[in-house]
């Protein structure tokens, strides 16, 4: 969707208009909504600056009387021979990665749906919109017999290849492409003397843009906070991801204290870049995200 | 100086005949050709390097396999921290056995080890010479791996059950340190007068409210022919749920889950004064309550009979090697080690890992590695005496993972519907004898 | 409007674009180009794990030999995993408990994200950019991570939210068996709203801007362009929402397994997927743990279908 500069202007216009109640009433609400939905990210904040006993035994709202941020979130970097930095590293790879995979092949796909009509194109369309809707938690287990059997449990692949599968990618693409890119363009293109080929990687995939972004978004934070698949896949702690390296440490906290204040740093490092990222990056989910719906 | 056996008196030789027996027949003939299929397993060459991978959550592992690492510079060995929360480290090594790629050693408690043997998941040891082993070990730990005429698992620490308590608080409330079960209630009473709670019953800890109807001479599982006899509804279990149920419809003590962040916090600011432990437990006090150093002491568990001397164990586990590891005499070769090496022992013993199933190869002062914390009390003796003590005829079965479920799931409802803890024995038991049938097993109720 | 039934709705109308005189066999060759390493990955892991799973679930272990602790075989069960699934009265209580949580908290959370989405949309609205970050934040931390921190907010003695309470004299207890349920929602909420909120601001800005205008020109007050013109502007970005929070709802693993070791109230069939774990891993029974990821696979589609039926067949008696 092509956003509105002109919306914007009188948007900009408007609140001169209305009444000062309106605005103070709205204000408040808001500011009480976000209360909500910062408060537990001030507790992870203030929470770091802490060690394992201030955790337990101060004030979760308010600082301790020696707040070391610096020094408890480095020791978390170093901590077992800077295993969180491999888990982080590790995250990256399987979410970059595997979204940026996922995105091509459900361009490719969608594309292919939408501008060729071939047989048993609806049976294809059909289980994909079946695997939509299949909770991907029940699939893990059998994946990971498969797998098994193939040799591919405990390794990068495990975790990457079901990654790049995205029925929801597919499905949005299929709907972008059917509306925005012309098949008189494709036509053109073809009497050019273009390749099938080259006319997608030129032409489909510049007109899909808006779609792909959000179909790499959204594969992003799906792989980014997938816990069952790796789970159930990864035995090698090398290959953990973070969110699964901080439950083991929780899980073994009280064997070794120390862990409880590394997890809790852990997971306010794990979250700060993602929130960066969603922060920055809202402008372009907002472009892409309702063409499920609105394309319909 | 080594320390005093605790297996030496009362000698095992016709109980281990009787125990033996009974599994013999059930175990030895079939659980014989286990390890054997899948990858054929190989000899090591001389001078040629390989590496053994190794599961485990117990807490500085890594510093004696560094040192056997050091050491054996031809057998690396590659430990993989697996999550120990509930019990997810052996719904990994299931899988992991189940989809054929298990690691070449685990780290497995007792009550499990039956389990294993179900899939076939581990390795007989006995063809490699373990037995000639045995007598560096104490005698009940080593057979808690033994079935038939096969060897499945080196033990390595033991948890024998006792009483921690804030002497200071005692003291302070005029609580006498309670011997008796008895005098635990009258104590419980007495603490809750002053506002705090002498204990939480965590509903979800089976493995505890195992040990305590062990005390009391329950025996879970048995044999009979071919068939697993389930007896958790007997008459000590009963005795000893009764007891609990009172104490807790009286609200003298707690239902929170122990060992987590909220008991942590009672146990720091003495809202519980006092824990049904075991010896593993000094690590766990003195490494989250470190403010509260010196006021605590350890004490006999509580006995239903006055002046008795029942003990029962809680916990312990052993180094188990898998029965698809490519190398298992080596693998066998580290598990000893591990377990009997002194210099492994004392970094064992410096990560709290438990009482050592070895009989030699520590020293008490390095037993009571947290003695400051017990205000100089040589605490080690009092779990020692208990290890010495607990009835060994006391046999897991498998599906004990399923069973500890089963259990917390049970008293979880009965804690909130209200209704008795012996309905909790009846339907447990009911639905064990089940899980064992659905898992193709001849199974029935004990009478 | 039209096509306002959600997701089905646009296989229906990416049909429409049809091209004709091109010989077929390119056609082909290039659409199984594009579709085959797609199809490749999806059948691997999709149809393959699904087709596994319904084998496992027909099946059950026999044992021979001494105690039965011999060699071990599958045999053909029939449908008796699924019959002795559906007897598990832990299992059917985690699906009543589930489509309770969903009830409740998918319309409480539509309504927030609702009605934050036209807050931040109306006029008198500032700080639009800070409030609508805030609000999308937790979308960015995983639900492991969020039930941790959730965790510690929840836990007596250590949560600064319940100390706050003591001091004006609400005794809450986030943990106990009553509450539990209604906490797990607070962190799916916290997580979900925001995300819900971005697709429905989304969808009122595809919406030309001349139209409220046009709406405000008529003398329409904010609250009635809000109701009356952006309300039912939203609905199939509701729609797409929605199904999300059912399959989101049916398949609740992650919060709960966090929470558990933190409170005596939550057994290990608490939800169906949390079930199917306990049965597979620690029960070390695949065949049963397979008929409930078939049940509640089904559940999920048939939830799923059923919501998209009935919004559908309103959105035509209205169009």
């Amino acid at each position: 969707m092509t956003p509105f500069p002109r919306r914007t202007r009188t948007g900009a216009a408007m609140p001169t208009r209305a009444p000062v109640r309106h605005r103070i009433i709205i204000g408040a609400l808001l500011a009480t909504a976000a209360l909500y939905f910062l408060a537990p990210v001030y507790w992870l904040v203030v929470s770091a600056t802490k060690n394992s006993a201030d955790l337990f035994g101060t004030f979760g709202f308010w600082f301790s009387d020696h707040p070391r941020p610096l020094r408890y979130l480095t020791d978390v970097l170093t901590y077992d021979h800077g295993v969180y930095a491999r888990w982080f590293a590790n995250s990256l790879l399987y979410a970059g990665v595997g979204a940026v995979c996922a995105t091509l092949l459900s361009a490719a796909a969608g594309y292919a749906l939408a501008k060729f009509p071939f047989r048993g194109r609806e049976t294809v369309f059909g289980l994909v919109l079946a695997g939509v809707l299949i909770p991907s938690t029940a699939l893990a287990l059998p994946l990971y017999f498969l797998f098994s059997a193939l040799g591919l449990a405990n390794t990068y692949a495990a975790v990457l290849i079901p990654s790049v599968v995205s029925p929801f990618g597919v499905y949005l693409c299929r709907i972008y492409a059917a509306a925005a890119v012309p098949d008189s363009l494709l036509e053109a293109a073809r009497i050019d003397g273009a390749g099938e080929a080259r006319i997608f990687a030129g032409l489909g995939l510049r007109l899909m843009g808006p779609a792909l972004v959000t179909v790499f978004l959204f594969q992003f934070v799906h792989i980014w906070n997938n816990y069952f698949l790796p789970l159930v896949m990864l035995s090698d702690s090398g290959l953990y991801p973070v969110q699964l390296g901080l439950t083991t440490w929780i899980g073994y906290a009280d064997r070794q204290p120390v862990l409880y204040q590394y997890t809790v740093g852990g997971a306010l490092l794990s979250v700060l870049p993602l929130m960066v990222l969603m922060t920055v990056l809202q402008r372009y989910w907002r472009t892409g995200l309702t063409e499920g719906s609105v394309k319909a | 100086m080594t320390y005093e056996s605790a297996d030496s008196p009362r000698g095992g030789v016709r109980r281990r005949a009787v125990l033996g027996g009974a599994a013999a027949a059930a175990a030895g003939l079939a659980l014989a050709g286990c390890g054997d299929d899948g990858d054929a397993p190989r000899e090591r060459r001389k001078g040629q390097k390989i590496t053994l991978t190794f599961w485990s959550w117990v807490p500085g592992i890594d510093r004696p396999v560094d040192l056997w690492n050091r050491t054996h510079p031809e057998v690396q060995v590659k430990v993989e921290k697996v999550s120990a929360v509930n019990g997810e480290q052996y719904a990994k090594m299931h899988a992991a056995v189940k989809a054929g790629n298990p690691p070449d050693l685990g780290q497995i408690e007792f009550p499990v080890i039956p389990g294993f043997l179900l899939d076939g998941g581990l390795r007989d040891l006995a063809p490699l010479g373990a037995a000639r082993h045995r007598d560096a070990f104490f005698a009940w730990q080593w057979r808690q791996s033994v079935f038939g005429s096969g060897i499945y698992a080196i033990p390595q620490a033991s948890g024998p059950m006792g009483l921690f308590v804030r002497q200071d608080l005692f003291d302070r409330w005029g609580i006498p340190v309670p011997r008796t079960w008895d005098a635990y209630e009258a104590a419980a009473e007495e603490v809750r007068r002053h506002g705090a709670w002498i204990e939480t019953f965590a509903p979800t800890n089976g493995n505890r409210f195992a040990g305590l109807a062990w005390q009391a001479g329950a025996k879970w599982y048995a044999t009979h022919g071919d068939t697993w006899v389930v007896h958790l509804d007997d008459a000590p279990t009963r005795r000893v749920a009764d007891y609990w149920e009172q104490l807790v419809r009286r609200k003298l003590v707690k239902t929170i889950p122990d060992r987590r962040d909220a008991w942590y916090k009672d146990i720091q600011t003495g809202a519980i004064p006092a824990w049904v432990g075991a010896s593993w437990g000094d690590a766990l006090l003195a490494g989250n309550a470190p403010g509260t150093k010196g006021k605590w002491r350890a004490a006999p568990l509580p006995q239903w009979q006055p002046g008795g001397r029942a003990y029962a164990n809680w916990g312990g586990s052993t180094t188990a090697v898998f029965a698809k590891a490519s190398y298992p005499k080596d693998a066998l070769d580290f598990a000893v080690w591990l377990n009997t090496d002194p210099g492994s022992i004392a970094l064992l013993l410096q990560g709290g890992y438990g009482f050592p199933s070895a009989k030699a190869g520590y020293t008490a002062t390095a037993l009571d590695a947290d003695k400051d914390f017990f205000g100089g009390q040589p605490y080690s003796r009092v779990f020692a005496d208990a290890g010495a003590h607990v009835d060994t005829s006391w046999q897991w079965g498998p599906g004990v993972d399923t069973l500890f479920q089963r259990l917390g799931d049970a008293f979880t409802d009965a804690l909130a519907d209200g209704s008795s803890f012996r309905s909790v024995l009846t339907k447990v038991q009911r639905q064990t004898v089940s899980d064992l049938r659905d898992k193709g097993l001849k199974a029935e109720s004990g009478r | 409007m039209s096509g306002h039934s959600g997701l089905p709705a646009g296989a229906a109308t990416a049909r429409r674009p049809r091209r004709a005189g091109r010989p077929g066999g390119r056609d082909a060759r290039a659409a199984a180009g594009f579709v085959l390493p797609f199809l490749a990955v999806f059948a691997l892991c999709y149809l393959a794990p699904v087709c596994y799973a319904v084998w496992t679930s027909l099946r059950r272990t026999r044992r021979t030999g001494p105690l039965g602790l011999g060699t071990e075989h599958d045999a053909f069960a029939g449908l008796a995993n699924y019959a002795q699934a559906l007897a598990d009265d832990r299992f059917l209580t985690g699906f009543g408990r589930v489509l309770l949580f969903g009830v409740v908290q998918i319309p409480l959370m539509t309504v927030l994200a609702t009605a934050l989405a036209l807050l931040l949309e109306s006029a008198a609205a500032r700080w639009v950019t800070f409030f609508r970050s805030a609000f999308f934040l937790p979308y960015g931390v995983p639900g492991v991570i969020a039930s941790i921190l959730w965790g510690f907010l929840y836990v007596p003695g250590l949560s600064p939210l319940v100390r706050i309470a003591q001091e004006v004299g609400w005794n809450v207890d986030f943990l106990s068996r009553g509450s539990v349920l209604w906490s797990v929602a607070n962190i799916v909420t916290w997580q979900f709203t925001g995300y819900t909120m971005l697709v429905l601001i989304a969808q009122l800005k595809s919406v030309p801007g001349e139209l409220y205008e046009a709406a405000r020109i008529d003398g329409a007050s904010a609250w009635q362009v809000a109701r009356y013109v952006k309300l039912p502007l939203l609905r199939p970005a509701l729609v797409l929402t929605t199904v999300f929070s059912i399959i989101g709802t049916l398949q609740l693993f992650a919060e709960p397994m966090v929470l558990r070791p933190l409170t005596s109230s939550i057994d290990s069939g608490y939800t169906p997927n949390l079930h199917a774990y306990s049965e597979a891993f620690v029960g070390n029974n695949q065949h049963r743990a397979a008929a409930e990821a078939v049940l509640l696979a089904l559940v999920a589609c048939a939830a799923s279908f059923g919501f998209l039926r009935l919004v559908g067949g309103r959105g035509k008696e209205r169009g």
